[in-house]
């Protein structure tokens, strides 16, 4: 069974806004939420900014990213459901999740040997909770019955959450699925972590012009957090029910780098197949492609081996192909990156626009293609390719059809 | 159906000396520093079923995928001590004495030693598996996603070779920590590191590369009840008959190292297992075992 992959729900809490209208906004206009940490004192950290959700949104437990994702889900239900009917059938939640961190004072009470907090929420608190927790909060506050698809496969984890939701419903294994990422590794261990690796930008004197997606001056890229959410469901059925969908799903693709442990394949192989996959998947051709949200991290490493990947695939086409690096405004919110850039792409897709890449001075010569430098641009769009590619080789992309194109077709 | 080409399992119990060792399959040696225990039990077991299968590098590239699960995140008390030692102001950590030195204390690529999807890593790259991929986390109820994932890819073409690879590092101060704090508590004397792989493959396609069929999967259902996490208190239970249960907590390695017990045994079997999770996930799988 093939069936077509509605969306009929986005939800998102991002650094640069709460909620999918706010967001798209703020990425049309090139505003940054990226800012210094405020979360915990950074003190004499290497890296003291970072994309931080202000007003973050109530969580049951002390961690936030299960707040993020609770909003997130909780604005995709609501718009998937705006008709007056929900998504009817089997449920189930794909979701890219982050770590699960220690409170560095408990680590070291732990080490003393002392007794550790044993009521049920404190109990779960050690470990800031087990990162699981929050697939089933969500289950739970949607009654999703399908047992949750959990990924942990680093920065490409929410974009593996999305193409495995959408293969479920495409395939009739599922009718609808709550898809999408959320995380926060805004904290000392977190921080320290990349810093410690020379992966995080040091730019701290002007935060919101230190992500620097395939800029000669990139530095390394920037923490953010948050949380991206998509309704999918099976075409007929969001139909049948009166919804209209936003857009339509259509390709996913996965490749592993079998590479290096911190650095990409040099000819971006691993990328390049995923993306190929995608396209294959979706039966596409490069040239259907009207523009990429690209991973773009602004590490000094991804951004040219990202454009060589995109050369590869896209060959002749890649230099008319408007690509946006999200994360230039939000910074890279890791577990969460590749769901939240979905809604970024299919937002602006569906507002007839490629939000721009700030900060986009002077670009890296080895970065030689359109990255829609600084500003917003009108660009009619029917299909853009969003990719997202982890450390440790994990490389996935997913192709997203536009609300105009996808209704178009029916 | 699904054929099982290839089975491998390896663990430690408690008092076990940790003797694994699985430079021989790595494709640079130097990448070894870099691994954790439970990338040590990943490779080890990958190495194992792909040997059984008759699978090699040039064999599986973009045709074969890797289906992970891995346990509770084991970061390693000899290279988190240093970071404290360092960090604290009295009996007090110091967050300006952390940021000025102290996190400094650990190699930054050894922190990759407990990162869930390292063991996908270590054994993509030894390997040469550059088909999709499932990473998931953090017990048995994820291996039967694992499981769907490989079934769908294959049945649809999308590869021809499933690795699927359950691994945990349970022997480590903060896994045993977190066990020790659950409802009801694993006591630390049930724990043990584990790691399990199975090859699978459509029959047709193991047929036709001459491939021995060692056991076959028959039957997979998956279930789930959403609920209350913060009051839930449900234990684990994993039940299996046809093959002696193999003993401890094994985190998500459990059914993957009875089924590769059972290949190893060489005798006709039905292996069934039933799986409660305490995360309210439900599971049934059936497996033929050829002699």
């Amino acid at each position: 069974m093939t069936r077509r992959v509605a969306i009929t729900g986005l939800g998102v809490v991002a650094p640069n806004g709460i909620g999918v209208p706010g967001f798209v906004d703020a990425l049309l206009a090139g505003r940054s939420g990226i800012r210094p940490v405020t979360l915990f004192d950074p003190a004499s950290l290497p890296t003291r900014i970072a994309g931080e959700v202000k007003e973050a949104p109530p969580a049951p437990l002390p961690d936030r990213k299960i707040g993020f994702a609770l909003a997130a889900a909780r604005e995709a239900f609501q718009q998937a459901c705006s008709s007056g009917s929900v998504p009817v059938g089997r449920g189930g939640l794909s979701l890219g999740v982050g770590l699960e961190l220690f409170s560095m004072d408990d680590l070291v009470e732990q080490r003393r040997g002392r007794p550790l907090p044993s009521a049920a929420v404190e109990r779960l608190s050690f470990m800031q909770t087990p990162s699981d927790l929050c697939a089933h909060f969500l289950s739970q506050a949607h009654g999703l019955t399908l047992p949750p698809l959990l990924h942990v496969s680093a920065c490409a984890a929410g974009t593996d959450a999305v193409g495995a939701g959408f293969r479920r419903v495409r395939s009739g294994r599922a009718d609808f699925m709550l898809v999408g990422g959320t995380d926060s590794m805004i904290n000392p261990l977190g921080m320290a972590g990349f810093a410690s690796l020379n992966a995080t930008s040091t730019r701290n004197q002007e935060p919101e012009r230190a992500s620097r997606p395939f800029e000669r001056g990139r530095d390394g890229f920037v923490l953010g957090e948050g949380a991206g959410m998509l309704v999918l469901e099976a075409w007929e059925s969001a139909l049948a029910r009166g919804a209209k969908p936003l857009g339509e799903l259509v390709g996913y693709g996965s490749s592993l780098d079998a590479h290096g442990i911190s650095e990409p394949h040099p000819e971006g192989r691993g990328a390049a197949q995923a993306m190929a996959r995608a396209l294959a998947d979706a039966r596409l051709s490069a040239t259907d492609i009207s523009a990429i949200n690209a991973h773009g991290t602004a590490t000094p490493k991804n951004d040219p081996l990202e454009t060589v990947a995109i050369h590869r695939v896209f060959g002749q086409h890649a230099k008319n192909t408007p690509i946006s690096a999200t994360k230039s405004m939000i910074g890279h919110l890791i577990s969460a990156a590749g769901a939240v850039e979905a809604v970024a792409a299919l937002g602006c897709m569906n507002a007839g626009f490629v939000h721009p890449t700030i900060n986009l001075d002077e670009p890296d010569p080895s970065c030689d293609l359109d990255y829609v430098p600084h500003h917003a641009r009108r660009h009619q769009q029917s299909y853009v390719l969003s990719s997202s590619y982890g450390f440790g080789g994990h490389n996935a992309a997913i192709v997203l059809r536009g609300q105009e194109a996808a209704l178009a077709a029916e | 159906m699904i054929a099982v080409t290839g089975a491998s399992s390896v663990a430690l119990g408690p008092g076990d000396p940790r003797t694994l060792e699985p430079t021989a399959f790595l494709r640079a040696k130097k990448t070894r520093k870099f691994m954790g225990t439970q990338d040590d039990l990943a490779v080890i077991a990958a190495a194992g079923a792909l040997e059984q299968a008759g699978l090699q590098a040039p064999q599986l590239g973009e045709r074969a995928g890797l289906f992970a699960v891995v346990g509770y995140i084991p970061f390693n008390r000899d290279d988190i001590d240093p970071v404290l030692e360092s960090s604290l102001d009295g009996e007090r950590f110091s967050m300006t004495r952390f940021s000025s030195g102290g996190f400094q204390r650990a190699h930054p690529l050894l922190t990759f030693r407990c990162l869930p999807n390292m063991p996908a890593f270590h054994v993509s790259a030894n390997f040469d598996l550059q088909g999709p991929y499932f990473v998931s986390y953090p017990g048995p109820g994820q291996v039967y996603s694992a499981l769907e994932e490989a079934h769908i890819l294959l049945q649809d073409g999308t590869i021809d070779c499933a690795v699927v690879l359950a691994v945990a590092h349970q022997r480590n101060f903060l896994v045993e920590h977190h066990f020790s704090r659950l409802s009801p508590p694993v006591p630390v004397t049930e724990l043990w590191d584990a790691a399990a792989c199975l090859i699978l493959e459509r029959p047709e396609s193991a047929a036709a590369r001459g491939a021995a069929t060692r056991a076959t999967l028959r039957s997979l259902e998956h279930r789930y009840a959403p609920h209350d996490a913060l009051t839930s208190e449900r234990a684990t239970r994993e039940i299996l008959t046809g093959v002696a249960q193999p003993p401890g907590e094994r985190g998500p390695a459990l059914l993957l190292t009875a089924v590769a017990e059972a290949v190893r045994a060489h005798a006709a079997t039905e292996v069934e297992h039933r799986l409660q999770t305490r995360d309210h996930v439900s599971a049934h799988s059936t497996w033929q075992v050829h002699g």
